[in-house]
């Protein structure tokens, strides 16, 4: 009886022992941080912090200019004024002038704007420093009505669902080929998601440099969130494949399904793109330009397509893998025309990046495993260059 | 019992911050809570409608620590005593400071370097040929003096006297001439910095035979780089940006008006003046007699000042201001209210409550 007390208490102390060791340097922590930053200390009165706001969006709407600013500053801040053209307007703030750190405001300019002109934008705060935006073309913004909503689906279709099903449509070819071509094509595939994935991660920066204020440290929000995407993402692909007989579905299967919904995060974030882009008034939208995403997106019907060339009566999946993979970007179209965040943009690009690179490495795997193939074999670096290539001669199509 | 750290618990871990971070930064985009409606008319004729809050410098009043109107008609004539020649002796005391953070339009704070606790500094007047003496004392943190523009002795110009900061002082002593109006301001490097702080004033010198009487006002036209980028924020007539539309001055018809104008713009190679429904006569420096102009557009470039003179004889809202437009959609803006003097004059009650 002793005995098994003694046994059941044991493990409950070094338990204890063990988490108290492990707070005891938090504890520290939290003192010295008290002792300079609480109550009665000078040690870092300091230095002037310099206040600062970012100007993250402007809207044209009817007879006025609407402007989303954020303090993204060190320090409390509050907006006394506003201007158009450094011309000083009368506006109004909402919800109010006084912004803590993060906070955003909607700041309201009645002013009778021109279409297509470039106009400036700017915000001034309390100690009389003035923040500005530049908006090279004036274009009404978009408003979440019927037709709206309609054009964005018709354009979301076009340069997302369309695009896949035509490469789906390489199946065919795709069974029939030899087990050496097949790893060529497999290959290829990871070629186009990796330069995927580059992209993804390239647009962000682009988005984090145009809209974000410094204080978001974006390079490292987009790093961290593409590691973290990838590695939750592997992590489930793992737990899907490894089940993959108990929910009676094939690894290939598995891994096309893994493919879609990494390309389906991509495609949100090319719907995010030109539905922002739209709305800001930044692109012309042309057939041109359709023809471009449509030529440069079939590619990723034909990553989908590939794993799954082993497999029989699949017909059903692979539509549903294709609109799996290419409805996100109406999702996004709409998002970003309606609703343009910049900093949810660039956390989605990089999920999308993160989880290409994953499916990237499932890919490779499944090649040595199942091909028997060495990753250095010449149909492997030769799809994979192919791939990249081709990614790059139709991106620059657009 | 015990917390078993599973693969899919790790997983848990890892996703809670990112959503925690995500929700941060877009909670407050989307948290603008409903609060009470304020109605918001422009002055084109817009109306918003909003539940927050209103930063208008341009139609909505306020109240500053200096007050343009106070200014405007404030002039300064020293402690007047006769030397043993006649001569009128006029003393002025006058203090710099460089540490004033003042409220320059609706919630902008500036660090304003004064003469005697405003930007512009007190009106200095005298008449041709008193003897002006200064007491200058530089309360600063930096050195300052005090540079009269017009005749007097090389070692009264304040430029190779530096009076240094924490009480320095210096007495500045001249014949007051030429007759005209004229600025002062402190002439320490750098200057550019010296001057758009705030440290300028006006100095009035009139003739010994005195003007016709008039109602007489001072505007200096200055600007404010709050920002230091070495471009103005703010334009004014007297400091405070859209004051005197707020705040119209009120004058007579047929009466003299008399404006002793000094440009004190930095950064800005010129500023103007054009009056609204009249013109004026314009005496440049206002060392003549006889005017030069008759006009409603004058442009003035640095230090330049004149004397203006002008009548209503209708009366009613009168607009002046910058016609470099710039300037007047960043303040430098007023309006002359012009009140019947018949009906001034008579008491009847009209205008009386």
């Amino acid at each position: 009886m002793i005995k098994e007390e003694n046994l059941e208490l044991k493990p409950t102390s070094s338990k204890i022992k063990i988490i108290t060791s492990g707070l005891i340097p938090f504890i520290f922590l939290l003192i010295m941080i008290a002792y300079i930053f609480g109550p009665g200390s000078d040690l870092l009165e300091f230095g002037i912090p310099l206040p600062e706001i970012t100007i993250e969006k402007i809207d044209f709407k009817n007879s006025e200019i609407q402007v989303i600013v954020r303090n993204t500053g060190p320090v409390p801040v509050e907006v006394v004024m506003a201007d158009v053209n450094d011309r000083i307007q009368p506006a109004a703030i909402e919800p109010d002038r006084f912004l803590e750190r993060y906070e955003s405001a909607l700041v309201r300019i009645p002013f009778e704007w021109n279409e297509g002109e470039p106009y400036k934008i700017g915000i001034t705060t309390e100690e009389g420093v003035r923040f500005e935006k530049e908006i090279e073309s004036a274009a009404p913004a978009l408003i979440p009505d019927f037709e709206f909503t309609i054009f964005f689906a018709i354009i979301g279709t076009y340069v997302g669902v369309i695009p896949i099903m035509i490469g789906l449509l390489w199946m065919p070819f795709i069974r029939k080929i030899s087990k050496n071509k097949y790893c060529f094509f497999m290959a290829l595939t990871c070629g186009l998601l990796l330069f995927l994935g580059i992209d993804a991660i390239e647009e962000s920066f682009e988005i984090a440099s145009d809209h974000l204020s410094n204080s978001f440290n974006s390079p490292l929000l987009i790093i961290t969130t593409t590691i973290l995407s990838f590695l939750g993402l592997y992590y489930a692909a793992e737990k899907l494949t490894s089940k993959a007989d108990a929910l009676k579905i094939s690894k290939p299967i598995a891994i096309g399904l893994m493919i879609s919904i990494g390309i389906g995060l991509h495609n949100f974030g090319e719907g995010l793109a030109i539905g922002a882009s739209i709305g800001l008034g930044s692109i012309a939208f042309s057939t041109f330009l359709i023809v471009g995403f449509t030529l440069h997106n079939t590619t990723e019907g034909l990553a989908i397509a590939a794993p799954l060339s082993r497999e029989r009566k699949i017909v059903g999946k692979l539509v549903a893998f294709g609109l799996l993979a290419g409805v996100p970007a109406i999702f996004g179209s709409w998002v970003g025309g309606f609703a343009f965040s910049p900093i949810f943009a660039v956390i989605f690009l990089s999920i999308g990046a993160g989880a290409i690179f994953q499916v990237i490495v499932v890919i490779l795997k499944w090649i040595h495993l199942d091909g028997k193939n060495n990753l250095t074999s010449g149909f492997v670096i030769a799809g994979f260059s192919t791939g990249m290539l081709i990614m790059y001669f139709t991106s620059i199509v657009i | 019992m015990t917390l078993k750290l599973t693969r899919s618990s790790i997983m848990g871990l890892i996703l809670i911050p990112i959503f925690g971070v995500s929700i941060v930064l877009i909670f407050p985009m989307i948290s603008e809570a409903q609060q009470e409606q304020k109605t918001f008319i422009t002055h084109t004729g817009g109306v918003i409608t909003t539940t927050g809050e209103i930063i208008d410098p341009v139609y909505v009043e306020s109240e500053m620590d200096f007050d343009p109107m106070d200014y405007l008609r404030n002039f300064n004539y020293g402690k007047v005593s006769q030397l043993s020649d006649g001569t009128n002796l006029r003393e002025f005391t006058i203090v710099a400071e460089d540490n004033k953070v003042m409220e320059v339009s609706p919630g902008v704070f500036y660090n304003v370097w004064t003469f005697n606790g405003t930007v512009p500094g007190p009106t200095i007047r005298a008449t041709e040929g008193d003897l002006v003496r200064i007491h200058f004392i530089n309360n600063g943190s930096k050195s300052h003096t005090m540079h009269f523009h017009g005749i007097h002795p090389a070692e009264m110009d304040g430029v190779f006297e530096i009076v240094g900061p924490g009480g320095g002082q210096f007495t500045y002593e001249f014949k007051a001439g030429p007759v005209g109006v004229h600025p002062y301001h402190c002439h320490v490097m750098p200057l550019e910095e010296h001057i758009s702080h705030g440290l300028y004033g006006v100095f009035i010198v009139d003739p010994k035979e005195g003007r016709e009487k008039a109602d007489e006002m001072v505007m200096v036209l200055n600007g404010l780089d709050t920002d230091f980028d070495t471009e103005n924020n703010f334009y004014a007539a007297n400091t405070i940006p859209f004051y005197y539309q707020h705040h119209p001055i009120q004058i007579n018809t047929n009466e003299l008006i008399r404006i002793y104008v000094v440009n004190m713009v930095e950064f800005d190679p010129i500023n103007n003046f054009h009056l609204h429904g009249n013109l004026y006569y314009y005496y440049p420096t206002g060392t003549d007699k006889i005017p030069s102009f008759y006009t409603d557009m004058l442009t003035l470039s640095q230090t330049e000042r004149g004397i203006m003179e002008f009548e209503y004889s209708y009366p009613g809202k009168y607009l002046f201001h910058a016609h470099k437009v710039e300037f007047s959609e960043k303040g430098w803006v007023g309006i002359f209210l012009v009140k019947d003097s018949a009906k001034n004059n008579d008491k009847g009650g009209e205008f009386g409550t």
